[in-house]
């Protein structure tokens, strides 16, 4: 693909705001390793190596007790194997940086969760209330949310972006029509409704993005009636049509390209609101069902459990760190696509 | 310019019955409705305590188990579920033209008493919160703006996009932690404490303070950024326009020119949502209520939706949709009245 001259002068104009640049580059070195969230936070080993056959347990079918010579014909638990297998010398087992699953509960005699971070047992930010390790579920939870948003991003924008810009385009009754309906749609309580709809239907991950996408597309609908609309009042519209291009020409090779810059700018700012509006969804109890890691969740149990304060800090401090990087991303697309250059005094 | 605005007043008839019309269809078409909520309750109370639930007075001979088909009919006519959606909302929209929003179903009194009983906190919160915003908003702006690039900017942009980021709620989550918890500076919640009636005046309005220190500052955080970030652009727009330059080119100081001349412009994109602040009368957010124990509109609205107290949310979102259409009418009347170059058409 050919960038034009003006979108590589964008792009470096970003690099050059090193703020947003170093963001861009840490958030998505971020979603990269969720990608892989298995093979850093998992409870199972990495690589197992026992009588001479080595294994790969990370993915792939459970593989039994049985197969390391333990009693049991349920899933290995490979932390107490390694221990095993260290005392008899019989192999070697690899475990992930944080040895534990999101989902399973870490329950030790004497001990009561949530426990405090300890390096020790390897729960770097301690247990939550039924506990589980809080690392594992700050992480998986992240790969939800930021994946829920980016699909929830696609369909509004694809949502958006095909009726706005046919609003502003076409203009008339259908403009009009589509004008008041926005606006009836904008003034229902969102948050009022999906609980109304969640306290009903146990929601899954889709029927919650359904919702969501029920009251999201006006956003993006209205933005792109307006650049669509201003758009096509410019000359070089006039001059393609003048010069007989069709309508569909005109709006995928003209107005489209034009436009994509209002687009892409308020991409970051959708991402975070699409990871705020699960959380505080989860928060409330109306979002994902019960085992699911979730950030919103993990505030609920700190919140009830203020005196497990790792518990609180650790969310809240992950959620900071990630919503103002993406806040500086898309503060820095924005000044890549729009320089405002200040006269300042002295 | 009146005409403009008599034809937005009159869009807000149309506007209303939409929203109204399609929460109204929702709440008649999820299940788990007010009379099956009540049907539930008395079988969890069992045979005896039955009859004290709700408008079914006519016994509990039916025993333990729910009531006659008839009964459960004589509820839903006394509730208005007997009828379709569409007639049953023209007969609920007559009694809302005549000032009559219904009667709760949790609370059995009036929907207008139990909103009203809930105004003084909410606007409480509200007004302070307004006051505070606009006291820290529009001279921070204007300092960052001078100082473009100095410690003072670059250590408030810190706080402005931490604001910006994060909701509110989780700033209250994090200062009830810190405040409350950790260091016990502040109690953990409620609008009150427990001995209020029986303190002084004095000491009455202390524990007031005391209390609502921690929500608002989650309420400030959640506005202040937005407001700070648009006053310090609109300010730099000006202190770079040829006026500026002009006024200071014939002589004047340049704090003057900032006071008289660049300032008054740069609260035109202030005023332009300056209207809305009407809603502040039930602007409660349900999840700071929440998080802090607050007995204001938001947690009203929380409960009563947990509960399918429809009468009460058909009652809030009357309220809290005309203030909000009327608030955006007067914020264009605020940015003609600051700014006589706009034209409404």
């Amino acid at each position: 693909m050919q960038l034009s001259p003006l979108a590589l002068k964008q792009i470096k104009r970003f690099k050059s705001i090193k703020r947003g640049y170093y963001s861009f580059i840490a958030i998505c070195v971020l979603v990269a390793l969720t990608l892989i969230a298995e093979l850093l936070i998992n409870s199972r080993a990495l690589f197992v190596s026992y009588e001479g056959n080595w294994y790969f347990p990370t993915y792939g079918s459970v593989i039994s007790g049985k197969t390391f010579g333990l009693n049991y014909d349920y899933e290995t638990n490979y932390r107490d194997l390694q221990e095993v297998l260290k005392k008899e010398g019989k192999g070697t087992v690899i475990m992930p940086l944080v040895p534990y699953n999101p989902l399973e509960n870490d329950f030790r005699e004497g001990i009561y969760p949530p426990s405090a971070p300890s390096s020790k047992e390897k729960h770097y930010l301690g247990t939550d209330s039924t506990g589980r390790d809080v690392v594992a579920r700050l992480f998986y939870g992240f790969r939800i949310a930021i994946f829920f948003s980016l699909l929830l991003l696609v369909c509004n924008y694809t949502i958006g972006v095909s009726v706005g810009s046919a609003m502003g385009f076409l203009g008339g009754r259908f403009d009009m029509i589509m004008q008041r309906i926005i606006e009836i749609w904008s003034n229902i309580p969102f948050l009022y409704v999906v609980i109304i709809v969640a306290s009903i239907i146990t929601p899954n991950i889709f029927t919650l993005m359904g919702i969501m996408l029920f009251f999201g597309w006006m956003a993006m609908t209205w933005q792109m009636r307006t650049t669509t609309y201003k758009e096509r009042s410019r000359e070089y519209v006039m001059a393609a049509k003048s010069l007989g291009a069709s309508r569909r020409r005109i709006i995928f090779n003209h107005i489209l390209p034009n436009s994509i810059f209002i687009i892409v700018s308020f991409i970051p700012f959708s991402i975070s609101g699409g990871i705020v509006a699960l959380t505080s969804l989860d928060y409330l109890g109306f979002g994902l069902p019960a085992p699911t890691p979730s950030w919103g969740e993990l505030l609920r149990q700190g919140t009830n459990n203020l005196e497990a304060g790792w518990i609180v800090s650790s969310v809240v401090v992950f959620m900071i760190i990630i919503l103002v990087m993406v806040t500086f991303i898309g503060e820095a697309v924005r000044e890549a696509f729009d320089p405002k250059k200040h006269t300042t005094y002295e | 310019m009146t005409a403009y605005f008599v034809r937005r007043v009159l869009l807000i008839i149309p506007t209303f019955i939409g929203i109204t019309l399609l929460v109204f269809t929702i709440t008649r078409f999820v299940p788990g409705g007010p009379v099956e909520r009540m049907l539930a309750q008395m079988q969890a109370m069992g045979g005896e305590g039955g009859s004290s639930g709700g408008g079914s007075s006519s016994g509990s001979d039916v025993g333990s188990n729910a009531l006659s088909p008839d009964q459960i009919k004589e509820l839903e006519a006394y509730y208005g579920f007997d009828k379709p959606v569409f007639i049953s909302y023209v007969l609920w929209l007559k009694k809302v033209v005549s000032l009559d929003l219904g009667t709760s179903t949790r609370y059995s009194e009036p929907v207008w008493d139990t909103i009203k009983e809930r105004f003084p906190v909410s606007t409480f919160y509200g007004i302070s919160t307004l006051i505070l915003v606009y006291l820290i908003c529009i001279p921070l702006g204007i300092i960052k703006a001078i100082k473009h690039n100095s410690i003072v900017d670059n250590l408030s942009s810190i706080f402005v996009f931490i604001g910006y980021a994060i909701p509110n709620y989780v700033v209250g989550i994090a200062v009830i932690y810190l405040f409350a918890s950790y260091f016990e500076f502040f109690p953990m919640g409620g609008f009150v404490g427990d001995e209020f009636e029986d303190l002084s005046t004095w000491e009455q309005f202390k524990d007031l303070l005391h209390h609502a220190v921690l929500p608002l500052i989650s309420y400030v955080a959640g506005s202040f950024a937005v407001m700070t970030i648009l006053m310090k652009n609109s300010m730099m727009d000006n202190l770079a326009a040829d006026y500026v330059r002009t006024a200071m080119a014939k002589g004047l100081s340049f704090n003057r020119a900032v006071v008289r001349h660049a300032m008054r412009n740069s609260l035109i994109p202030i005023a332009t949502s300056f209207g809305n602040n009407i809603s502040v009368l039930i602007s409660g957010s349900f999840l700071i209520e929440f998080i802090f124990n607050i007995d204001g509109m938001g947690l009203l609205g929380y409960e009563s939706i947990v509960e399918r107290d429809y009468p009460i949310v058909m009652g809030i979102l009357v309220i809290s949709s005309i203030l909000f259409m009327v608030g955006n009418i007067l914020s264009d009347i605020c940015v003609a009245i600051v700014d006589p170059r706009v034209q409404f058409k």
